[in-house]
């Protein structure tokens, strides 16, 4: 087991080279430059040329890119070149809100989701598993941009409530954390629920029809200790491929809903530098993310020797 | 047994007294001595104010030099001062500077200063400030903005600690009016990173900056202008989905707010919001480059002019909020013409047909309208465009651009039209000169007009005002009758403010003249 920890943690290095050589490349060749989109329509080509050498962009891209990598190797992520502020303690400030809301948002969504998932399987076909059925389809297809628009503006007008302007921590006031991020967690935890739900149901669905299930039955047990005791574990292997893949992928922020609420998470600061063309943010925040996420794959697969006995590597 | 009782509670009560008095005097004497405590108490029982704006973005930093980013100068242009400013109706009027002479001959400028006014690290500020300020903007590796404003100065004097006196190359009687502009601002010559140190003379100090979230601004107590600012601190609180800001207005939570007109009209009937509006210095432009065939030919371009129904524009993409507009802004209103003045402003598409045929396109040509996927009205008015073009057998197919692509397209001087907006400077010397001179840098049209160029050039050296207007208005003339760019519309600009605040009037001269005098109710 520890071997094969650190075997997947050596494989990380190729992987994080990959990514840098990628992101560095499509990156610039996206057209627009930096200088100028900081200067706007008024610029003159002397104050771009001045700003572009300030922002070490006349040199060569192999250089650019060699200065850049050479600094990830001792742990320096650069600058942005628009503001001149470090970026790696930019990019864990927001990863901590970032975090705070995806915990919040997969307690929210799992709370829904694994109850009535295992509940639709057991009373498979009856009113309740219909019932439960489409909202999970709707959940899916309505885009989560519509539902927290629709919750702070309803908000807003009905009730006059407006979650905090300022974002807290949880570990410094958790009720006044629980306000700042309970409408961007459940617009985000809707979304997550109906994929877990539906995932839950499958799971069990397929589990309940295994001959261990029958002998339980016949055993005499009550049909809950069946459920619980002994389709719960048996079944939980997809729904965590799938929770894990969702966590990953909420780490690396949610776009939308953090610029809807003006979340000042990890999403929004890679999608502004995007806009402005901030190399370094852009390159730093992507790479960040992708290891989060190759982490957060990792540690499932640790799990799942937990949960399955059966499972070695 | 009783007594010694006694006498233990007593000594218990007496420590607990004592423990319980030097606690409460611990937690009071920060307080009072810190500088929130000294404003409470000239506040008296009101209690600190604080406004909060909504902010669309994120400033990206805080050098008036460096940083011409909408979102930035509405921050740095309350925490610095220029020399002069400009009141409600654009006139210029004293700031940093109590007076200024402008020799006979319109080449020495002489501003005499303020005295005792203060950088918020406590230093005065000095003529040798103003001089280290205009030296840095010309300096060309500080890549100013503004120093296309200033190309006029030839030396910069300082005779004693109140005087500087500009010298310079030609007369240039657009300097008062653009050295009130908050890149021209008068910086400490000790500091170093302005991005990282924001000190100024304004009203406002710079307190905390968090990325993403706000940035707040605590009064200046020494400002030079008695009674301003109105409130103790200003806090733009970041807030980029429109949807968001109309939410956080309704539930009070945020004071003032930009909206479009849209938005405007929403909250036309929500109670304790009011919306307040104004005539701004932009306009949006469709610009042609006028060494792409066809429109080489002045009569294409003459054509499209008579085929466009600017009115229409007006009407559907800024729902009737805007104004007709020439080169010159109409809040602009010293200068800018009456557009009745313009016969290619009525909408006659005969005679386009004609002007069409006349230049050998009589079944009209297919071609590209450019513009910006980031501001839904210059999308709308590129699908408007296209529309009106059809009438005259002009088919236009529409490329949206990301906004980056977008501005290297505006600067590679090879698009073909291109749907835009500009701010017409403070002066029609930006408006006319900076964008359609041969040489001028904002000139990505190619367009080059000998007689045009000599006009705009004799009208900055006029110091005869009468003069100076007379230039400007053939200029005009001449610039629509050439189309190199076809004036649209010039929206209004609209707020939203809460009950609580007061004094808030916004104007073309700019945010923060507006915000210095708003006071607000706790």
């Amino acid at each position: 087991m520890g071997q094969y920890i650190l075997k997947r943690l050596v494989s990380l290095i190729p992987i994080i080279v990959g990514i840098s050589i990628l992101v560095f490349t499509i990156l610039h060749l996206v057209p627009g430059d930096p200088a100028s989109i900081m200067l706007g329509t008024n610029a003159t080509p002397e104050a771009i040329q001045a700003l572009r050498e300030s922002m070490g962009l006349d040199k060569p891209l192999i250089t650019q890119y060699l200065n850049w990598a050479g600094g990830l190797l001792v742990g320096d992520f650069g600058q942005s070149v628009h503001t001149g502020e470090p970026i790696l303690p930019e990019i864990l400030k927001r990863f901590t809100i970032t975090l705070q809301l995806t915990l919040l948002a997969t307690l929210i969504g799992w709370g829904i989701a694994i109850p009535i998932g295992i509940l639709s399987a057991v009373k498979v076909h009856s009113p309740l598993d219909v019932i439960v059925r489409i909202i999970a389809m709707l959940g899916i297809s309505v885009p989560n941009f519509a539902i927290g628009t629709l919750l702070l503006l309803g908000l807003s007008l009905y009730f006059g409530w407006f979650p905090p302007i300022d974002v807290v921590h949880f570990w410094d006031d958790p009720v006044e954390a629980l306000k700042v991020y309970i409408l961007p967690a459940v617009t985000m935890g809707i979304v997550l629920a109906a994929g877990i739900m539906r995932m839950t149901r499958s799971a069990f669905l397929e589990t309940l029809d295994k001959d261990f299930i029958r002998t339980a039955r016949a055993k005499g047990n009550n049909e809950w200790k069946v459920v619980i005791g002994h389709a719960l574990r048996n079944s939980a292997i997809p729904v965590i491929t799938l929770a894990g893949l969702q966590i990953g992928y909420l780490l690396g922020g949610s776009v939308i809903v953090e610029h809807l609420f003006s979340i000042p998470g990890l999403g929004q600061y890679i999608l502004d530098g995007i806009y402005q063309r901030d190399y370094p943010v852009v390159q730093g925040g992507v790479l960040f993310v992708a290891l989060v996420f190759v982490l957060i794959n990792l540690l499932v697969d640790i799990i799942y020797t937990w949960v399955d006995p059966r499972i070695k590597y | 047994m009783k007594k010694r009782f006694l006498a233990i509670l007593l000594t218990v009560g007496m420590v607990l007294t004592a423990c319980s008095g030097g606690g409460s005097e611990t937690a009071q004497t920060p307080s009072g001595g810190g500088q929130e405590g000294q404003e409470q108490q000239q506040e008296q029982a009101a209690g600190p104010t604080e406004l909060i704006v909504g902010a669309e973005q994120d400033p990206v930093g805080f050098d008036p030099h460096k940083v011409p980013a909408a979102s930035s100068v509405r921050i740095y242009s309350l925490i610095y001062d220029s020399l002069t400013k400009l009141d409600k109706d654009l006139n210029v009027i004293p700031g940093l500077a109590e007076s200024w002479k402008v020799s006979e001959d319109g080449k020495t400028i002489q501003f005499n200063l303020r005295k005792g006014v203060k950088f918020h690290n406590g230093r005065e500020m000095t003529a040798e400030d103003v001089k280290y300020s205009f030296e840095r903007i010309l300096n060309p590796d500080t890549g100013s903005i503004a120093k296309s404003y200033f190309s006029s100065v030839d030396t910069i004097e300082v005779p004693d600690p109140y005087t500087v006196v500009f010298k310079l190359k030609n007369p240039d009687s657009a300097f008062l009016a653009n050295s009130s502009s908050a890149y021209a601002s008068i910086v400490p010559k000790e500091v170093s990173d302005l991005n990282k140190e924001a000190v100024g003379t304004g009203p406002f100090m710079m307190e905390t900056f968090e990325s993403g979230q706000y940035v707040r601004l605590k009064k200046n107590p020494d400002y030079f202008i008695e009674g301003q600012p109105g409130v103790d601190a200003i806090k733009f609180q970041i807030m980029k989905d429109e949807a968001e800001r109309l939410a956080a207005l309704r539930a009070g939570k945020v004071d003032i707010a930009s909206v479009s007109a849209d938005f405007a009209k929403l909250l036309g009937e929500t109670k304790g919001v009011t919306v307040k509006s104004y005539q701004s210095m932009e306009y949006s432009y469709l610009g042609i480059n006028v060494n792409k065939k066809p429109f080489d030919d002045p009569r294409v371009r003459q054509a499209i002019s008579y085929a466009v129904d600017r009115n229409a524009i007006i009407q559907v993409v800024w729902k009737g909020e805007a104004s007709l507009t020439g080169p010159v802004a109409p809040a602009q209103t010293a200068w800018a013409l009456d557009v009745s003045s313009y016969p290619s402003y009525q909408t006659n598409i005969e005679k386009a047909k004609q002007l069409l045929a006349e230049a050998g396109y009589p079944n009209g040509f297919e071609t590209v309208i450019e513009t910006a996927s980031t501001y839904p009205d210059m999308v709308e008015t590129a699908q408007m465009l296209q529309q009106q073009l059809q009438a005259i057998g002009i088919k236009a197919k529409i490329n949206q651009l990301e906004w980056g692509n977008y501005i290297e397209t505006w600067k590679s001087k090879d698009m073909t039209l291109l749907v835009g907006r500009n701010t017409s400077g403070i002066d029609p010397d930006r408006s006319l000169r900076f964008f359609f001179h041969t040489n001028g840098s904002a000139n990505v049209w190619n367009y080059s007009n000998p007689q045009y160029d000599q006009l705009v050039e004799k009208a900055l050296e006029a110091t005869d005002q009468q003069e100076r207007k007379k230039l400007y208005d053939e200029a005009q003339k001449m610039l629509v009758e050439d189309a190199p760019n076809l004036f649209l519309a010039s929206p209004k600009n609209f707020y939203a403010v809460n009950e609580k605040v007061e004094g808030f009037e916004p104007t073309a001269a700019g945010e923060v003249y507006a915000l210095v005098q708003t006071s607000k109710k706790n």
